[in-house]
């Protein structure tokens, strides 16, 4: 049941067309003490993201005039907020859709509201996340690099080529997952466990997407995929 | 197919080729061998009677034979050539040959001619020669045959390959599409309007209405997937809002939980039947999957995977494999439930009534829960179960315990999942790595 209410209020935007799923989700959330705003299509819901300022989007993939893929594309232009997706079809090309425009995580309708929250929670946790394992701050190797990749894991800050990279709170955390083990192989299941907080029941196209994602932005060979294992980050 | 195949068509067509090629040899060499023989015979016949000629003009002459023509009597002339002589004057000649071909005196042509009473000359003919060059001509015969089938035989079996390519490209791309690569297709290969670019057209043809019934299919699912879960959602989010002390909010969660199973139930078994659900395999360790996945069911279900192994298999399948076993034997069977995993083998005990006979006979059934003493439940658990083990190649069977085995108290349904079946060899040959 509703959980003692999170002192610093997250915010959350959902976008959903479905007018009983909206309501009912806002009154969910609010009740675990989220303070939640509701849009009910694409447009509108670019709309409410542009003009507040949010933690955290649950965005429905079908949505009435753009739809949940083309808004995350859209959203993911200008921001490297966690997203949600909530799909109602299971299918593979919807999920891997979803992903791909930058998702972070997604779940199939219907979701308990328990469910949907450690969702939320699992991604929020890794928004705000701060390496216990780091070494101290006045260690000199809190600088890890890689080739031309440069990842600062006190400030969490990446830079390629002297450029900074922007990474959202997932692609961070999985490259974090890879830095602190380079060279050596990390599978599917790990990382999902690692970074996503799944069990067994995590879709591990979840990773694979993720890991796609991260590879335009830090250079496609700096993460090497390990057939029938997983993945491994090149040291140099 | 092998290149070592004697079946294959490669050498079916080499062989067509050779025993063409060795048929109008053995035509020819005969014709011309007789041919040969004929004319060695004919001149063979004409020496020997110029010989008589001049032998006879000797004689007349001289009064004396040539030294290599002998004068013999009648009684002295070997049997075929006497009979010969004898014959000539029915006929109107005088010269009789005979060429003697049978052993001891091989290859000899004889001529004889009557000359005065009782006198005979005798002419010997050497055909050993003729012979000779015969035999010579039949072994060049043989080795121009066997020089020929030496460049036949390589070159039809090349000449099979673009037909051989034609047809492995489209072998190739039908196991494709039977392993779910919908749009492979054969297309036209080689310029060639021939039979084998007439049945690719129609493999492609089928392949194409196949994959349109498939996706149409897939379709329908994915839009009742949809339309379903939609309002479910909002259902099932509003059902959670109600106040937790109500006895009716129990009753009305109740019903949404179950609906939304029946539902999730009915999609898994259409996506099943559409045939469109793949395994993505991983590297799974067993023990642990099983040990986690019972325990998310929230039963009470005892684990017992000490010797279990790691395979290859997709662990969400396993997972919605062993959650209806283990909940199908929570509903229709008894406690104590035991799963037990050893190797690539998992296997969920209820100490219940036991599988009805029908399942045993005929596997699970929709809608169709066997006999009323197995409880309340649609019945779609096992099929789902069978289904997700078909898509992971996996084999799934079910046996009751022997009446007494066991701990006492009923016998008790045992359902097993065999991830890597070995059709033989060791009952747990477990794959691991």
């Amino acid at each position: 049941m509703p959980e003692p209410r999170v002192p610093d209020p997250v915010n959350v935007l959902v976008v959903e067309d479905d007018a009983t799923i909206r309501r009912a989700v806002q009154l969910a959330l609010e009740r675990y003490g989220y303070r939640v705003d509701v849009a009910a299509d694409g447009l509108s819901g670019l709309e409410a993201f542009r003009a507040g300022t949010y933690d955290l989007l649950i965005l429905d993939v079908m949505l009435p005039e753009l739809d949940g893929i083309g808004l995350c594309h859209r959203i993911r232009e200008e921001s490297l907020v966690p997203v949600l997706m909530m799909s109602a079809r299971g299918d593979a090309l919807d999920v891997v859709a979803g992903l791909e425009a930058g998702a972070d995580d997604y779940v199939i309708k219907p979701v308990d509201t328990p469910v949907l929250v450690a969702r939320i929670r699992a991604l929020l946790r890794r928004a705000t996340f701060a390496p216990s394992q780091s070494p101290p701050p006045d260690a000199p190797d809190h600088l890890l690099v890689f080739g031309d990749l440069t990842v600062d894991t006190l400030g969490m800050e990446v830079h390629r080529a002297g450029e900074p990279v922007p990474l959202t709170p997932t692609e961070l955390r999985l490259l974090l997952e890879f830095a602190a083990a380079p060279g050596s192989v990390l599978d599917r299941r790990r990382l999902l466990r690692e970074v996503w907080d799944y069990g067994w029941e995590g879709d591990t196209r979840v990773v694979d997407l993720c890991v796609l994602r991260l590879r335009k932005k830090i250079g496609s060979g700096r993460i090497e995929t390990v057939r029938g294992f997983g993945y491994k980050l090149v040291r140099t | 197919m092998g290149l070592l195949n004697p079946r294959a068509l490669r050498w079916k067509i080499a062989a067509l080729a050779a025993a063409a090629c060795c048929a109008v040899a053995a035509v020819v060499g005969f014709l011309v061998h007789d041919a040969t023989r004929e004319r060695g015979l004919r001149v063979g016949h004409e020496r020997t009677i110029t010989r008589l000629i001049a032998a006879e003009r000797e004689l007349s002459r001289t009064g004396k034979a040539p030294p290599d023509v002998d004068v013999r009597t009648p009684e002295e002339l070997p049997e075929p050539l006497a009979r010969d002589l004898a014959d000539q004057p029915d006929t109107g000649g005088e010269y009789a040959t005979w060429y003697d071909a049978d052993p001891p005196n091989w290859y000899w042509m004889w001529g004889a001619v009557a000359v005065g009473d009782r006198q005979v000359l005798v002419v010997r003919h050497d055909m050993s020669t003729e012979v000779r060059s015969l035999q010579l001509l039949d072994r060049s015969i043989v080795k121009s045959v066997l020089a020929a089938l030496v460049f036949v035989v390589p070159l039809a079996a090349l000449a099979t390959e673009p037909i051989n390519r034609r047809l492995r490209h489209g072998a190739r791309t039908a196991r494709r599409i039977a392993d779910g690569e919908l749009d492979a297709r054969i297309g036209s290969t080689g310029r060639a309007r021939d039979e084998i670019t007439e049945m690719s057209a129609a493999v492609d043809d089928m392949a194409s209405a196949l994959q349109r019934k498939l996706e149409n299919e897939q379709r329908f699912t994915a839009d009742v997937a949809h339309e379903l879960r939609t309002p479910l959602m909002g259902l099932v989010t509003a059902a959670g809002l109600l106040p937790e002390s109500d006895e009716a909010t129990h009753l009305v969660r109740d019903r949404v939980r179950a609906l939304n199973a029946l539902i999730e139930d009915l999609l898994e078994i259409s996506r099943l039947d559409a045939g469109a659900e793949r395994a993505r395999p991983d590297a799974v360790p067993l023990g642990e999957l099983v040990a986690d996945v019972v325990r998310r069911t929230g039963t009470e279900t005892r684990v017992t995977a000490g010797a279990a192994g790691t395979v290859e298999t997709d662990p969400r399948r396993v997972e919605r494999i062993v959650v209806n076993l283990v909940t199908n034997a929570h509903r229709h069977g008894a406690a104590p439930v035991e799963v037990t995993v050893t190797g690539a083998r998992i296997s969920v005990r209820d100490h219940g009534p036991g599988f009805p006979a029908a399942l045993l006979e005929q596997g699970p059934q929709r809608f169709r829960t066997g006999a009323t003493e197995r409880g309340r439940g649609h019945g779609l658990g096992l099929t789902i179960a069978q289904g997700q083990a078909d898509v992971l190649g996996a084999r799934l069977t079910y046996a009751n315990a022997p009446e007494g085995g066991g701990d006492g108290d009923g016998h008790g349904a045992i359902a097993t999942l065999d991830l890597a079946p070995v059709p033989p060899g060791p009952p747990d040959a477990s794959r691991t790595p």
